[in-house]
């Protein structure tokens, strides 16, 4: 079995429609999208009479044509920001009543979404190429609903699948970060959420953890050092783990064949932990290259064959 | 959810999410790049080659050419580091840009087996600037020349080797603190450098210079003697100033062993980026450069007052010809120190002034170990390379790679008196790798067209031009004037037969080990081919 492995996309709309033709070009019989599928920013882009105008990367464009607002539309959701058209008095609006952004946020992430999902139903032949997403600390709970109702993905965060008797448990949530998201929990909370699905799992020589937060000091979860103003010490030149230690022992512990993970993006690698290999592709999402891991496993010996991180 | 709206008027609305982080401070960037920049420890080590070997060229117009050169190569790497921001540097854009083989090959030579050449320049550079002027002073001539003799410099190699290695094995964040702090320090000492040649005539100098040699060396009116050996030896001085061009124009190519440097360490962290990070970066690196340019100036036009031009390039000239005045290297701080008539008082000078190697040493196999997992990580070396032990957190394996052949290069380096010529071969293969990392910045808007339209480097235009494509294509100029020059004139000794199969086989080898890696993996059904294919969108 050939599985395909990528995460962090962050509402990069490139990263999504690449994931989406990752299978045929891998030759992938699944592929996993690891979580934090939604974006962080949302740019508005002002309806005047007559032009648009928009603000992209600090340059202002005034827009007159249908043409050039698509452009710059698809320009902003490939980068993984939400274009959110508004008149000015709705931007006014936004700008006094942070209430009123997240309000709008949530109503672009979901339309993100739906959209995102009906460009699956064609690319994934309607649920033929299996395609399982879970979520992230960063992706806002009412993702959640929207990805279980959709017939083309599985939605299996907290769950435990089957894969063709393999077992996958995924789990979104991660360690405490400093920017207090949404799916974090204490490292006592969150090594009882992996438990309480892990103590399903038939025989954890098969088994894969496919858990968003890497463990702690492995490598695979190095960050720049950050000060209390989340500015990056010394130039950026200092890194420091900032995985999971519940997740790290709950590898230790249950030693599964394969454990993915992202949500450090800076820390692309692989682990060997003891009989476990741990892989985080890392994500570049803002570069428009989907980063991932294609991952061969051997369902008769039940081990990890092969196993390449791609820049696709 | 907590957000935030950015603008006056907002035109970007964030919502609370991970890695959402503040630029880091300029002032981080500019110590790294004076530090990188080093001018003590690599360029008034380089002023005792380039003035000997090129006497009619001008030192501080060189430099100031040379600066004004490099500050191109900094416009078109501020463009490559917001484009493609993450720290791996050269070897992310080229095998991005350019392909995965090149990739490789250009940051295994430029940023791994070329820091085997450089673990022993560094080492010497720590003989002739620490060791060397500390005996001198504690009254030990004999002891201070051992440290210029092959064993005493393999010695002092091995101790770098090993300082730089135990700091990779801490990792960075004490390293980091240390290493600002030995700006400071180092700034100081050389304030103090500044102060003594500053308020001290020539004939102060003169008389101090006789005095101390007499006393630490016991050799009789130095400073004439100095004079009256570069003359028996044939050495002609030209006095500072301005031209002809054609010599200074051949010294620019030597100043890259020091000036080449501003864009060491810099990296980007962030996934909100702007025309103000362009301008971050871009101030980091170019500021460092130029508050270099301007220490070193200062340095000269001080030395050409106090300590008097023709005698500063007689002492170099001396050493250069392997007779140095006193038998060891003419380090111009020592000299300078000898001004103060107190023995505690130039050891502390010595001591403070080295701060500016150790707060430089640490950067000798970083880039090294990063170049070393992302090439395990992408399957061409064995993932043991990348391995790090859980119970000390060591890197071992990389270690290995690195540490082990810097010891048999230093041992080659100690031992032959002609391969330490080849010191300029350091320079130029990470020159080659800035070559194609040049080149990728120049076609980045034709390779990855939708990759430049979204980077904040592509607003930067001059009548229209792009001007970091257009900084690429000077970078391109200056680094193949260095090429043709380093190639065809013998002067900078790296055209002779065994130079240049040295550095040959730094390239032949990573040739092999990537293309071993090809067929290994291919047999394991693993094609190394598929890192870097894009998926397509549609």
């Amino acid at each position: 079995m050939r599985i395909f492995f990528a995460t962090d996309i962050h509402g990069s709309e490139v990263c999504w429609r690449k994931f989406l033709n990752s299978a045929a070009f891998y030759k992938a019989d699944l592929v996993v999208l690891g979580g934090d599928v939604t974006g962080k920013a949302m740019v508005p882009i002002t309806e005047h009479t007559g032009y648009w105008q928009v603000t992209v990367r600090g340059e202002t464009h005034r827009l007159e044509t249908r043409e050039e607002l698509d452009a710059i539309v698809a320009r902003i959701r490939n980068s993984g920001f939400y274009p959110a058209m508004v008149s000015p008095d709705e931007l006014a609006e936004l700008g006094a009543d942070p209430a009123a952004v997240d309000r709008r946020f949530s109503t672009e992430m979901l339309s993100s979404l739906d959209r995102w999902l009906d460009m699956a139903d064609g690319k994934l032949r309607g649920g033929e190429v299996p395609c399982i997403l879970n979520g992230g600390n960063d992706d806002i709970f009412e993702i959640d609903d929207v990805l279980e109702s959709s017939p083309c993905v599985s939605f299996a965060e907290g769950k435990l699948l089957d894969l063709d008797g393999f077992s996958l448990v995924s789990m979104g949530w991660t360690n405490p970060t400093p920017w207090d998201t949404y799916r974090e929990a204490p490292e006592e909370q969150l090594a009882e959420k992996i438990e309480s699905v892990a103590r399903q799992v038939p025989d954890m020589g098969r088994a894969i953890f496919n858990f968003h937060a890497p463990p702690y000091g492995t490598g695979l979860d190095e960050a720049p050092a950050l000060d209390e103003t989340l500015r990056p010490l010394h130039g950026g030149a200092v890194m420091k783990p900032v995985g999971s230690t519940a997740v790290r022992d709950a590898i230790l512990r249950h030693q599964p064949m394969l454990s993915v993970h992202g949500h450090i993006h800076e820390s692309r690698g692989i682990k060997k932990m003891n009989r476990t290999l741990a892989i985080n592709p890392g994500s570049v999402y803002g570069d428009g290259v989907l980063q991932g891991a294609v991952i061969d496993l051997d369902a008769r010996k039940a081990k990890v064959t092969r196993y390449l991180l791609v820049n696709g | 959810m907590a957000t935030e709206s950015i603008g006056e008027t907002p035109t970007l609305f964030l919502r609370k999410a991970t890695g959402l982080v503040r630029g880091w401070n300029v002032r981080d960037s500019i110590i790294y790049a004076v530090m990188a920049t080093n001018f003590v420890t690599l360029g008034i080590y380089e002023f005792t080659f380039a003035g000997p070997a090129f006497p009619k060229g001008q030192i501080i117009t060189s430099i100031v050419i040379s600066a004004i050169l490099v500050s191109f190569l900094v416009v078109a790497y501020s463009g490559l580091i917001v484009t493609i921001p993450r720290a791996g540097g050269d070897y992310v854009w080229q095998t991005r840009i350019l392909g995965s083989g090149l990739g490789f090959v250009m940051a295994a030579t430029g940023w791994w087996f070329i820091l085997w050449l450089w673990a022993p320049i560094y080492g010497n550079i720590l003989s002739v600037q620490l060791f060397q002027p500390l005996w001198a002073t504690f009254g030990s001539p004999g002891g201070a020349a051992w440290f210029g003799t092959k064993t005493g410099v393999f010695v002092v190699c091995l101790i770098t080797i090993a300082i730089a290695g135990v700091i990779v094995s801490l990792g960075m964040a004490g390293y980091a603190k240390l290493q600002k702090w030995c700006f400071y320090g180092g700034l100081v000492g050389f304030a103090v450098v500044v102060i003594l040649l500053l308020v001290n005539n020539h004939a102060a100098f003169v008389s101090s210079f006789n005095l101390e040699g007499q006393k630490l060396f016991g050799v009789h009116n130095a400073y004439a003697a100095t004079n009256a050996a570069a003359k028996k030896a044939g050495y002609s001085t030209y006095s500072m100033g301005f031209g002809p061009l054609g010599p200074t124009l051949a010294l620019v190519p030597a100043m890259m062993f020091f000036i080449l440097w501003p864009n060491w360490g810099s990296t980007l962290y962030g996934e909100i980026r702007g025309a103000s990070d362009f301008k971050r970066v871009f101030t980091g690196m170019f500021t460092g450069l130029w508050i270099t340019v301007i220490l070193t100036i200062i340095f000269l036009l001080l030395v050409a007052k106090t300590v008097g031009w023709d005698f500063y390039q007689n002492l170099n000239s001396l050493d250069y010809n392997l007779t140095p005045q006193f038998g060891i290297w003419p380090y111009p701080f020592l000299f300078a120190g000898w001004l103060v008539h107190n023995s505690v008082f130039q050891v502390i000078l010595i001591l403070v002034l080295s701060l500016w190697f150790f707060g430089w040493v640490g950067t000798l196999f970083l880039s090294s170990t990063r170049v070393i997992f992302a090439a395990a990580f992408d399957r061409v070396l064995p993932d043991r390379a990348a391995e790090v032990s859980e119970k000390r957190k060591v890197p071992l394996y990389s270690l290995i790679l690195m540490l082990l052949p810097a010891a048999g290069l230093s041992a080659v380096y100690a031992y032959s008196t002609t391969f330490r010529t080849y010191t300029l071969d350091a320079t130029l293969v990470i020159a080659v790798t800035y070559l194609f990392s040049a080149i990728a910045v120049v076609v980045l808007p034709w390779r990855k067209p939708d990759l430049w339209a979204a980077s904040p480097a592509s607003r930067f235009k001059f009548l229209g031009v792009p001007i970091v494509p257009a900084a690429g294509v000077v970078t391109i100029a200056l680094l193949v004037f260095d090429l043709v020059e380093w190639f065809s004139n013998d002067l900078y000794f790296v055209n002779n037969k065994d130079s240049l199969i040295f550095m040959g086989a730094m390239y032949v080898l990573a040739i092999i080990v990537y293309v071993t890696a090809r067929i290994v993996r291919q047999r394991q059904g693993i094609d190394l081919g598929m890192i870097n294919k894009e998926i397509p969108v549609e």
